[in-house]
């Protein structure tokens, strides 16, 4: 005890001398990111004919945020209720959403050249849709019960680095059983092409998309606020100790959350898949990232919060870097599409931890 | 008898389902590649039998049922470990027999690693039929030795594992000993075998009998020197000693090996080298001072990038080679303390901001950091100086007295030089008052506040150092390799240090060389290992942090908090046992009496 009392002497009143450097720093980056983002916009939206990006070039960008963002707000539902209960992050839920890709792709692949896929195109969806589902729920609850379960109440770095490694050995499981190469997803033709919404032209796939994520984060809601079920997980959500004793089995809370989590998670992986067109074994890493910035953003432990703030990275990722970044002559900015979300990331665990509905916990983040 | 078989039933179905997990992945068909010992016993073969073992090693160990520890006889043991063994080979056969049904290339056109080649080790070359018995009776001898393991006298057992152990170990260094023994003149013949380059049977059995002996001696020694009275700072003079013959024999060995071993190893532990940097750096932010951080790769390609623009490099344009828009020619121990400086500075900068984060969010924030480093590092806007994907050529190497450094061999002995610098600093400054501000930290930040401790300043200080040394890392890989190119500093750069500090024990200086060792020495030398190294990793990584979240070589300070742990909890059960026995005892004393009343 000798050492801690010789630093607390070395302490004590020189706090309020210190030199802020915190404060410092903050206040020179924030002004740093207002300024640029004001520069790069206005360079960008004065830019000669020509030059500039066409309205309809802005509406294509935006619908693909849109959709792009519906996919990120499933999977930041699934880190914000794990995280809603456990207070851990789930670096493995990437590979969650991955493998929900991955085991569709194979009855997609054979359903394509069976040609039932094109000859019923939504049903083969919606099959390809539950058997993602199916495949994420299990490895969901297999990671809860193997990697995770034998921690609860581990210091709280201890899951993370577990998470961490369980990310890792998901991925290269993946790359052991399929193979590394990355594989194209099929599309039912009946779903190429475009429809016109108001006027606008928007891709079958992006309206699919909205549609299933509106559909499941609607199913969610009411789930969680109507169910017996939904109710304990927001009891365990709210305090998981008194939750207990008030009779509610937490065990079974916490693999109720990770079902649905993975439920959703299989649901973007197809949406993710049908939208771009291809599948890796890596394919969870950025988009799980993106999501957890996404769930960041809207407010952690909040389900409409991830909701916001999936549209909101998805929308900044298409538009930022084109609206940002064009008219300072950065040549092919959507290379630093992930260099705006990290940024947001940063800014947003700076600035507002909390989120944009954060439920302003009282808890030091 | 019921309970050990069912505890056996159920073990044995989980190690069935990792031996088919082991099989799907490849694992099993790639081993298979390496030969240990004589012609037959291989990797793939090990592999095959570690599950059925552990299996059975996992049925038949003691539990503690209502405050007791719970052993199982021999013959309990026997039957677990049996019924666990043959389960996992029955699980495995049944999949073989399922697969074959299905037919192998409809399989396979899934699950691509499930190959002739896996299906040959599988059945061991004699058909489906063969191969499924031969599994489920194998299954059972490992499972059997499993079973009755714990029941033979531990100064037989230990001596026997070990013996095995050094056995496994010398038929995986085959890259390495025999190079030794050929360079020192030594016939290595009969020890290792030319055609296959494992062991022969006669060297392994030589070798297993030495080390078991010698570890007999050693177990007999320390058991008798532990029960003979000490005298009063008697012995510690004796291990103080034994410890200076020890680190002395360490760097005799560290100096003599790259002469001995070939440049292939030099090469390899070059490598490994820089990893020992990199994770002395993260073993100060994560293991002294208890935060997470996952964008260590940051200061590796920081330092990498700063050292070669520094000293002097070209980058691939479509008009061929030119000079990037800044650079100089520096001497490249001049440039090396300016990225020292700016790795510290950096990673001061980046602490600034988030040090009010907490640990998981301050994880995620330094991913961030160290994508963003990376994608900037690659991308087009950033090319004219970093050089885009393609990244830099022709760094410029670091001559000492003429001496170039690019050989892999000397190379090696400059990593060395700044290792053993690194080690020199972080043993310091474990011992030192900032070491101990970092301890308070780690066990509770708000407590170490409340007590006076400058939580800022020493997070700030532990970033800047950590940084500083992997940019230290950064400079010498970009001299090592000649080239800078951004796809060497990908996250899994960060993620494999990190399973370097962890596997060595969070805070352990000797853990992290060994760490590195195990985890890039290994799969280097053997390419079979390579394939499958970050899938090791990964589950090294959950394991580790479930069976033994303390690493290799835990760390002195928290090992000793461990210990006091487990001996109050062993002061607890002394208690409950002594109060157990006064309560037979009494009840003893009851009934005696009441036979007593009786029978008067």
């Amino acid at each position: 005890m000798a050492d801690v009392g010789g630093v607390a002497r070395a302490g004590g009143l020189g706090r309020l001398e210190r030199f802020p450097l915190r404060r410092i720093v903050l206040v020179a980056l924030s002004a740093g990111v207002l300024c640029a983002v004001v520069y790069g916009s206005y360079k960008t939206l004065t830019l000669p004919e020509g030059q500039a990006y066409s309205a309809s070039a802005w509406r294509d960008f935006i619908v693909l945020g849109i959709a792009q963002g519906a996919v990120y707000a499933l999977i930041a539902l699934g880190y914000t209720l794990v995280y809603g209960i456990l207070r851990m992050i789930n670096f493995a839920h990437g590979e969650v959403f991955m493998a929900g890709a991955f085991g569709s792709y194979f009855f997609a692949d054979a359903w394509k050249q069976s040609g039932f896929m094109d000859d019923q195109p939504w049903l083969s969806v919606a099959l390809l849709v539950l058997l993602a589902m199916a495949v994420s729920l299990t490895v969901a609850v297999l990671l809860e019960r193997i990697a995770y379960r034998p921690l609860r109440g581990a210091p709280r770095l201890v899951p993370l680095i577990t998470a961490i490694g369980a990310s890792l050995f998901l991925q290269n499981t993946f790359r052991g059983l399929f193979g590394s190469q990355t594989r194209g997803y099929p599309k039912p033709t009946g779903l190429e092409g475009t429809w016109s919404i108001l006027g606008i032209p928007v891709q079958k796939v992006q309206v699919l998309v909205l549609v299933v994520a509106a559909v499941a984060m609607v199913a969610l809601t009411l789930f969680v606020a109507r169910t017996k079920t939904g109710k304990s997980m927001r009891a365990a959500a709210e305090d998981a100790e008194i939750a207990s004793l008030m009779g509610i089995n937490v065990d079974r809370v916490i693999v109720t959350t990770f079902v649905i989590g993975g439920m959703l998670a299989g649901i973007a992986g197809v949406l993710f898949a049908l939208t771009f067109g291809n599948i890796s074994y890596f394919m969870g890493f950025a988009p799980g990232i993106t999501a957890f910035t996404a769930a960041v953003l809207g407010g952690i432990g909040s389900i409409s919060g991830a909701a916001i703030g999936g549209l909101t990275i998805g929308l900044l990722q298409s538009v930022g870097p084109a609206l940002l970044l064009t008219g300072i002559n950065v040549p092919s900015p959507f290379q630093l599409k992930d260099v705006v979300t990290f940024l947001i990331l940063i800014l947003v665990l700076l600035f507002r931890p909390g989120g944009i509905l954060g439920t302003g916990e009282a808890e030091k983040v | 008898m019921g309970a050990p078989i069912r505890r056996g039933l159920k073990a044995g179905v989980i190690g069935g389902l990792v031996l088919v997990y082991l099989a799907m992945v490849g694992m099993i068909a790639k081993f298979d590649e390496l030969v240990l010992i004589g012609t037959q016993l291989t990797l793939g073969l090990v592999l095959l039998a570690l599950p059925p073992l552990v299996a059975a090693l996992a049925a038949a160990r003691p539990r503690v049922v209502g405050g007791r520890i719970e052993r199982l006889g021999p013959l309990e043991g026997l039957a677990a470990g049996v019924a666990a063994g043959a389960v996992s080979g029955g699980v495995i056969a049944a999949w073989l027999v399922v697969v074959d049904a299905i037919g192998f290339d409809r399989v396979r056109s899934v699950f691509v690693a499930v190959s002739p080649v896996l299906v040959d080790v599988l059945t061991f070359g004699r058909g489906i039929a063969a191969g499924a018995v031969i599994l489920i009776v194998g299954g059972a001898a490992f499972g059997a030795l499993g079973g009755v393991w714990r029941s033979i006298r531990f100064g037989l057992r230990r001596p026997v594992a070990i013996g095995v152990g050094v056995v496994l170990l010398m038929a995986m260094l085959q890259r390495i000993v025999p190079t030794i023994l050929d360079e020192l003149n030594i016939e290595r013949d009969w020890l290792y075998s030319k055609v296959t380059r494992g062991l022969t049977w006669l060297g392994a059995a030589i070798v297993f009998v030495v080390a078991t002996a010698l570890a007999a001696l050693w177990l007999d020694r320390r058991e008798r020197a532990a029960a003979a009275p000490t005298v009063e700072g008697g012995r510690p003079d004796t291990r103080a000693i034994a410890r200076s013959i020890g680190v002395v024999a360490i760097v005799a060995a560290a100096i003599v090996l790259p002469q001995l071993a070939g440049s292939i190893v030099s090469e390899i532990l070059g490598t490994v080298g820089v990893y020992v940097l990199l994770a002395l750096g993260l073993n100060i932010v994560t293991g002294y001072a208890g935060m997470l951080h996952l964008g260590f790769s940051a200061f590796f390609l920081i330092g990498a990038y700063a050292s070669a623009l520094l000293t002097g490099a070209n980058l691939v344009t479509a008009f061929g080679l030119v000079a990037p828009r800044f650079s100089a020619e520096l001497n490249f121990y001049v440039s090396l303390l300016i990225v020292i400086v700016i790795g510290a500075i950096v990673g001061a900068l980046l602490a600034a901001p988030v040090l009010r984060l907490r640990g998981d969010y301050l994880a995620i924030v330094t991913l961030a950091f160290a994508q963003i480093a990376v994608i900037l590092a690659t991308s087009n806007w950033l090319q004219p100086i970093t050089g885009g994907p393609q990244g830099l050529r022709d760094v410029t190497d670091a001559p000492l007295f003429g001496i170039s450094f690019q050989n892999p061999r000397n190379f090696y002995y400059l990593v060395l030089f700044f290792c053993v610098i690194a080690v020199y600093v972080s043993w310091r400054l474990a011992w030192s008052r900032t070491g101990r501000a970092w301890n308070a930290m780690r066990e509770d930040e708000q407590v170490a506040d409340a007590m006076g401790v400058n939580t800022s300043r020493y997070k700030l200080l532990g970033f800047a150092i950590g940084g500083a040394i992997g940019a230290v890392g950064g400079a010498l890989f970009s001299v090592k390799v000649g080239t800078v190119q951004p796809g060497s500093f990908e996250i899994l750069v960060s993620i494999t240090v990190l399973a370097v500090v962890i596997l060595g024990g969070l805070g352990s200086v000797p853990g992290v060389v060994v760490g590195a060792l195990v985890l890039l020495g290994l799969p280097g030398l053997l390419s079979q290992l390579e394939e499958y190294r970050l899938l090791i990793y990964g589950g090294a990584l959950v394991a580790i942090m479930i069976l033994r979240p303390q690493g290799l070589i835990p760390n002195v300070r928290r090992s000793r908090e461990l210990q006091e742990e487990e001996r109050t909890q062993d002061a607890w059960q002394e208690i409950f046992a002594q109060k157990e026995q006064a309560a037979a005892e009494q009840a003893d004393a009851a009934t005696a009496a009441a036979t007593v009343e009786e029978s008067s």
